[in-house]
């Protein structure tokens, strides 16, 4: 393995991404801003483009990083250089995780620190966000195998769709618990035995996700 | 240099490149059993129609693509997708290949400069001015034969040891056509350097080409020194009556049958050739050398027909 190609790959993809990332990181700071707006209509607003922003900018990441790598014919020009098929795929993998997890992390984390210390906020909605932004992330690692295995937008596409629906269908079956319902109103954060294994199970689905996307890449035996 | 089904056979051990009994298969082409051994220090050029198999065998030579069977050693080393050593010295030019269109030519050789150690700025420098090229310039703008430069461009100043480049001249003008060879003539000037050279275009090949091989439809069909192809081949023009047969001789071709005319084409050329055929009853009528090209066509359609006359 050779770090320093690693390095070079990693802050080149990152370089080329700077734009949108830019304005996924200011799209990321103004929803979270709404999201906790004491108005329903802005609060629900805000986390609307949170999720939003989430897809799109993980939809638009996977397409710019690694799928037109394949379709622009860059690959072959990045792989004529001095790079294994390991320091391109940690390379690869690696950045399109770390440009999601920029506008989801500032998402997330001004979602968790505004709710906790605004007057009007909740604190006891501090888990649920947390199931929520997770299974955000939890989506787009399956986007992410999906492309790197079929290297297809097909076949991408056709798995955000699914992604999308089962998104709506968690969040309407997460909100209309009665559980769940009970926490979000709590001034404090509560531990509740569903929301932890709803995390550990959505951890899991990370982990594995990136497993199989390592796993499958570097059995690949034509790079183009 | 000699040659053995399909197999160039080298007495130089140091070998640039080496691809032993090399298969690939694909579900409507594969690559059959290509053995070939490039020298260190030469230029050698790999001619096929499209569709031939030169890309997918250069691409084997840079383990972007793995084969089904089969050894490949380039520059002393084994190459695979998960070897990146031996591609430090390697310059790999591909007619697919793409830069990144919204980024400039400048920002491409600070791209590659970071990589490489051993990058030379005069010459990046020079090569900008030869070629025409504006640093400046984002890639998405650039003509083709621009990008073309522009990749050989990036891949010379790094000054690697192996050149593989698959249909450079390809699509580009005369002007440019000539810029690109002459550059490549520059480089063979240095006699540690090799240049492995794919074309379509024989007359680029013979202007470069130190050997040449000929690959149609997966297989190694002919393998030799660019000039042992010009002087051993030879077209000869006959009048013959209507029945008349031509002698059984290794290499022989009927390229055409118009009237009493034929015309034979030949590997291997000599004076008993000349001989079998007086005596078969014909009368020549002229014996003519042949340029690359229809040594080339010649080659391709033996193969095809699978048989000797």
């Amino acid at each position: 393995m050779n770090t320093q190609a690693i390095g070079i790959l990693f802050l080149k993809d990152l370089y080329l991404s700077r734009r949108p990332l830019f304005w996924y990181f200011a799209a990321a700071l103004l929803c979270s801003a709404m999201n906790v707006i004491p108005n329903p209509t802005l609060s629900f607003v805000g986390f609307v483009m949170i999720l939003t922003v989430a897809i799109g900018s993980g939809m638009h990441l996977l397409g710019e990083l690694l799928l037109s790598e394949g379709s622009e014919q860059t690959r072959t020009f990045i792989l004529s250089l001095p790079v294994s098929l390991l320091d391109y795929s940690i390379a690869k993998i690696t950045v399109v995780l770390t440009t999601f997890l920029i506008p989801w992390f500032t998402m997330f984390a001004c979602s968790v620190i505004l709710t906790s210390v605004l007057p009007w906020g909740k604190a006891g909605a501090v888990p649920v966000l947390v199931v929520v932004f997770l299974e955000l992330l939890a989506a787009y690692t399956v986007q992410l195998v999906t492309a790197v295995i079929s290297e297809s937008v097909g076949w991408t596409i056709g798995v955000m769709v699914a992604c999308n629906v089962f998104l709506n269908l968690f969040l309407m079956i997460l909100f209309q618990n009665p559980e769940v319902s009970e926490l979000m109103k709590s001034s404090v954060p509560i531990p509740s035995p569903l929301l932890l294994n709803v995390i550990g199970v959505e951890i899991a689905i990370i982990v594995v996700a990136l497993a199989t996307a390592f796993f499958m890449q570097l059995r690949k035996r034509d790079l183009v | 240099m000699s040659q053995q089904t399909g197999t160039i056979e080298v007495e130089n051990t140091t070998s640039a490149v080496s691809l032993s009994h090399v298969f690939k298969w694909y579900p409507h082409f594969s690559l059959d059993d290509v053995s070939l051994e490039f020298p260190r220090g030469t230029v050698a050029g790999l001619i096929g129609p499209n569709g031939a198999g030169k890309s997918t065998t250069m691409r084997i030579m840079m383990g972007l693509v793995t084969p089904d069977k089969g050894e490949v050693s380039v520059l002393g080393q084994p190459i695979s997708s998960q070897h990146a050593t031996s591609k430090r010295d390697i310059g790999y030019f591909s007619e697919d290949m793409r830069l990144y269109k919204r980024e400039s030519i400048g920002w491409h050789l600070q791209f590659v400069r970071s990589i490489f150690p051993g990058w030379d700025d005069e010459y990046a420098t020079q090569l900008l001015g030869r070629f025409g090229l504006n640093p400046d310039q984002q890639v998405k703008g650039l003509s083709h034969g621009q990008r073309v430069k522009a990749v050989l461009l990036l891949i010379l100043a790094r000054r690697p040891q192996l050149l593989i480049l698959d249909e450079p001249t390809n699509g580009l003008d005369p002007v440019a056509r000539h810029e690109v060879l002459t550059e490549l003539m520059r480089v063979v000037e240095d006699d540690q350097r090799t240049i492995l050279f794919s074309s379509h275009n024989t007359q680029d090949i013979e202007k470069l080409s130190d050997s040449i091989t000929f690959i149609d439809r997966g297989h190694v069909i002919a393998s030799r020194g660019r000039d042992e192809f010009l002087d051993d081949w030879r077209r000869i023009r006959l009048q013959a009556p209507a029945d008349w047969r031509p002698p059984v001789l290794p290499g022989i071709r009927l390229e055409s049958h118009f009237r009493s005319q034929r015309v034979l084409s030949f590997d291997h050329f000599d004076q008993t050739v000349l001989d079998a055929l007086q005596t078969s009853g014909a009368t020549l009528e002229g014996v003519e050398r042949m340029t690359l090209e229809e040594i080339f066509v010649s080659c391709v359609m033996r193969g095809r027909e699978e048989v000797s006359i």
